[in-house]
């Protein structure tokens, strides 16, 4: 039996368990667990749903052929994805034109983001060590950024202060320079994309999975019971006596 | 500049070229289409980009292309003008200038969906602007086709649709045609979509119903599930959505009082907005205007507000937020209404020390801000306890209002008369800061404005602080004032600034006896104005506060009394009745008791010539008057009419 379906029912057996406090042996548990029904299209839902979410374009056509579960579009997975890797490889330029190009309303109303790849672009030309251009680039482009809206100031600063700096990978702001500032604009992008679109930007998986520590945390005080601690095997622990 | 068809330039963040408007007109759909998507990369998130295009007459250029029939140069410049147009008036200004709109509209039955999309985009980011061309919803083939929009599985079209009807819905007929084309109904669908479906629907629902019964109740009643699709929008995961549900249920409690009234969903709404008041963007922003609505003129709300404590997050919010000006105003203005009505949330206010918080803002830059700072301390002020206790009347308060009196901006300057209207009335006899400061003459000038409102305010804070002055003070007031000034506004066209002046001239001969002398100054020009208005009072009001000033001079000498004597009854008459037999006839049963009284004081037995005075009254019917009032229905009324005819049987020589 799939790690998913345990996960599934031990959640939906604790919700029913939680109005009594006793002990719970492993065999009772499981025998209740057996009595959950939880049906095979929802499950396949919440797959899909967190193979599009991340981007996982092949993998959820594959599933889609194999398990007759719909999607929306690929292709629009595939633009968006093509966003992201452009972020993550330090092409801004080439990533603002195709967000452009899949809706040109989301940078003209998200002015956070737009400053984001913009600092970005900036980050990636000191990174070349292009610092003429960096120089013109943060005075036309990112000073404005600044005037339009106070709040992106502190920001800029630290940005900018980067070109003070003779060896940039040791200085105060260097973090800046790392591949996780590119993932974290990647990934602001990625979730203004969705949001646009109108997916949730967060997969449903991990807010399951959240629930069910939470829901064990809840029941432990009032029932030992066979709990799953390791979420990757799922598998049940004898309850502590 | 590259010449490949690659996009990706280096040098594509530099000033835009000189030769971008001639690449724009240029006959090569390849060269064009290159230079379209240049400007819009551009432009799209920059606004500084888009006026430095702008003042290039870049927009023209674009808008040219409309009339091309290649779908990507359509495409592109479609959303090149929709991104000029993205929360940026100038841009719109210049997109509608240069005759874009037709073409955009036409692009809506393009057959190619990705230029539709783009048009349709473009069409709703004009519509989110108020200089976008009004939409007659009164003309058949209008409202078919915003019902095509609005049906639409299409996102791009029902946002259209949805901006439409949020910009251009204004008048209660505009609504109820709404409404009776079916709108709700698509609109109700819509609360079941996408993000920005809801979203959009919830703004447009709220801008059918506003200040409507009847279209909330037809929403109410469409389906069942109408109200309820609402509130379950205020439990939504994104803020924005949360917000517009409150702000639509709230526009129906407001507007239809037999919804939403009961004390559960009350509390939702307040713990709610006070929730979103922690958003730090744009949410958290106008959750403040929506917080307004809900409790503005509402006691129960401003309790709830007040035991959730929203006093310290607000005033939280004050010391947090005082360089947004938008949203500063927005928490001024909140509370001011919740210390509108309740002294515990003034109090709780004055605890906090929030009082400097605000003082401040009167010297802000924006002058929202300054009108919201004034309005607040209007709120705050009506705390008889602190205003008695000198809390505003110190300098630190009164020199930055009196000196609003002199701002360039209207509002500002009638908020402050607002809250110096309060101020001045400070119970003790010196009000020496005011004056001291320039204040007096300002509120002078200011009651000889050209704008009524202004007038009005002005007078009326002069009214309060002419309550209780000592002599000094009045003879300083009369003095800027001006005997023809006040004559001159106790004969204003508005009614309700004859009613302050009256009122003001009231408050002058309250006191002492010697206060009466007030009225006869420069040849009795005050007491003459007062007369002749009261023949020809258009208010109640009016007659009131005349028959009081009356009342209070004929409790004076004889001089006096003949006086007022010669006022009611003027010695020309051809059987015209006396004003104040009308008064007494007056279904209003405070102008009675007024008018009765001022007769009491002319009566006054011990005086020596009240004989004489009652011949005259009873020859003008007066008395005949009230002797048919024995039985009226106001007990005040009553108990005058008695005493009156008491008075007047003491002098009866046993007619009737």
């Amino acid at each position: 039996m799939s790690l998913f379906w345990i996960v599934i029912r031990q959640l939906a057996e604790i919700e029913a368990m939680a109005t009594s406090k006793k002990v719970i042996t492993k065999e009772e548990w499981e025998k209740k667990l057996n009595d959950v029904k939880i049906m095979k299209e929802d499950m396949n839902k919440l797959v899909m749903n967190f193979l599009v979410t991340e981007g996982y374009v092949d993998a959820a056509e594959k599933f889609r052929m194999e398990s007759g579960t719909e999607h929306i579009d690929l292709a629009t997975i595939t633009d968006r994805m093509a966003v992201k890797k452009a972020v993550q490889c330090g092409n801004v330029e080439d990533a603002i034109e195709k967000v452009n190009d899949l809706n040109p309303e989301i940078l003209d109303t998200n002015p956070q983001l737009f400053f984001h790849l913009q600092q970005q672009r900036l980050i990636e030309l000191i990174r070349n060590g292009k610092v003429e251009e960096a120089l013109e680039f943060a005075q036309e482009e990112l000073a404005p950024r600044g005037e339009e809206n106070q709040s992106f100031l502190e920001e800029l600063e630290r940005t900018v202060s980067l070109l003070a700096f003779e060896d940039v990978s040791n200085c105060p702001v260097g973090e800046l320079l790392d591949i996780s500032q590119r993932l974290k604009t990647a990934s602001e992008v990625n979730a203004a994309i969705l949001t646009s679109q109108s997916h949730e930007k967060d997969p449903k998986l991990p807010s399951l999975l959240k629930m069910l520590i939470w829901a064990q945390n809840q029941l432990d005080e009032k029932a030992a019971y066979p709990h799953i601690n390791d979420l990757s095997t799922a598998t049940l622990e004898d309850p502590a006596i | 500049m590259p010449a490949s068809a690659s996009v990706s330039s280096s040098s594509s963040h530099h000033r835009a070229s000189p030769d971008l408007l001639v690449r724009l007109g240029s006959t090569d759909p390849e060269v064009k289409l290159r230079a379209l998507r240049e400007v819009k990369n551009q432009i799209i998130g920059n606004r500084t980009k888009k006026l430095s295009f702008l003042k290039l007459g870049a927009v023209p250029a674009v808008a040219a292309a409309l009339d091309a029939a290649q779908s990507e140069l359509l495409i592109q410049s479609a959303a090149a003008l929709g991104s000029f147009a993205c929360g940026f008036d100038a841009g719109v200004r210049a997109v509608l200038d240069a005759g874009a709109f037709p073409n955009l509209i036409s692009l809506l039955s393009y057959p190619d969906d990705k230029v539709v999309d783009a048009g349709a985009r473009s069409l709703r980011m004009i519509y989110q602007s108020k200089l976008a061309p009004k939409y007659d919803f009164l003309q058949v083939e209008n409202m078919e086709f915003l019902l095509s929009l609005l049906s639409s599985e299409n996102e791009p079209f029902t946002g259209l649709g949805a901006s439409i009807i949020i910009h251009s819905c204004q008048t209660d007929i505009e609504q109820n045609t709404l409404c009776h084309a079916g709108v709700l109904k698509k609109l109700i669908n819509l609360l079941e979509g996408s993000l920005s479906q809801r979203d959009g629907s919830l703004e447009s629902l709220a801008t059918i119903m506003k200040d409507n019964p009847e279209a909330a109740s037809k929403f109410v009643s469409e389906s069942g599930r109408a109200l309820s699709s609402v509130i379950d929008l205020t439990k939504d995961r994104y803020p924005r959505t949360r917000l517009l549900a409150s702000m639509c249920l709230i526009v129906i409690r407001n507007t239809s009082p037999c919804h939403l009234q009961d004390i559960g969903i009350k509390t939702k709404l307040v713990y709610l907005l006070l929730e979103l008041l922690d958003d730090p963007g744009q949410v958290g922003e106008e959750a403040s205007f929506v917080f307004s609505s809900l409790i503005t003129q509402k006691e129960d709300l401003q309790k709830l507000a007040f035991k959730a404590n929203a006093l310290d997050k607000l005033h939280n919010q004050l010391l947090n937020y005082s360089s947004h000006p938008r949203r500063f105003q927005g928490i001024l203005l909140v509370l001011a209404d919740l210390c509108s009505n309740l002294e515990s949330c003034r109090s709780k206010f004055l605890s906090l020390k929030a009082l400097k918080l605000v003082t401040n803002a009167l010297t802000n830059d924006n002058a929202d801000v300054r009108a919201a700072a004034c309005i607040c301390l209007r709120s705050v002020s009506r705390s008889i306890k602190n205003l008695s206790a000198g809390h505003f009347t110190n300098e630190v308060i009164v020199i930055p209002l009196v000196r609003l009196l002199h701002d360039p901006c209207t509002s500002v300057q009638v908020a402050a008369l607002g809250a110096i209207g309060n101020i001045v009335v400070d119970f003790t006899t010196h009000k020496s800061t005011f004056v001291k400061c320039g204040g007096l003459k300002l509120l002078v000038q200011l009651s000889k404005s050209m704008d009524p409102t202004m007038r009005l305010k002005a007078l009326w804070a002069l009214k309060n602080l002419t309550f209780l002055a000592d002599n000094t003070c009045k003879e300083g007031i009369l003095l800027e004032l001006t005997t023809p000034l006040l004559s001159s506004l106790i004969c204003d066209p508005e009614a309700s600034v004859q009613v302050q002046a009256l009122a003001l001239v009231r408050n002058l001969v309250d006191g002492c006896i010697n206060s009466v002398e007030y009225a006869f100054a420069e040849n009795d020009i005050i007491l003459d104005a007062i007369g002749r208005q009261l023949q020809s009072a258009s208010k109640a009001e009016i007659g009131i506060q005349g028959m009081y000033v009356l009342g209070n001079i004929a409790s004076g000498n004889e001089f006096h009394k003949d006086a007022v004597m010669h006022q009611l009854i003027p010695q020309v008459n051809d059987g015209d009745c006396s004003f104040i037999v009308k008064f007494l006839r007056s279904n209003d049963s405070q102008l009675r008791t007024a008018a009765i009284w001022a007769i009491i004081n002319l009566t006054f037995p011990s005086s020596p010539g009240a004989s004489s005075r009652v011949i005259k009254l009873r020859n003008a019917g007066i008395v005949s008057q009230i002797k048919t009032m024995v039985n009226d229905p106001s007990v005040d009324v009553k108990l005058r009419v008695r005493t009156a005819l008491g008075q007047f049987m003491a002098f009866s020589d046993g007619s009737a």
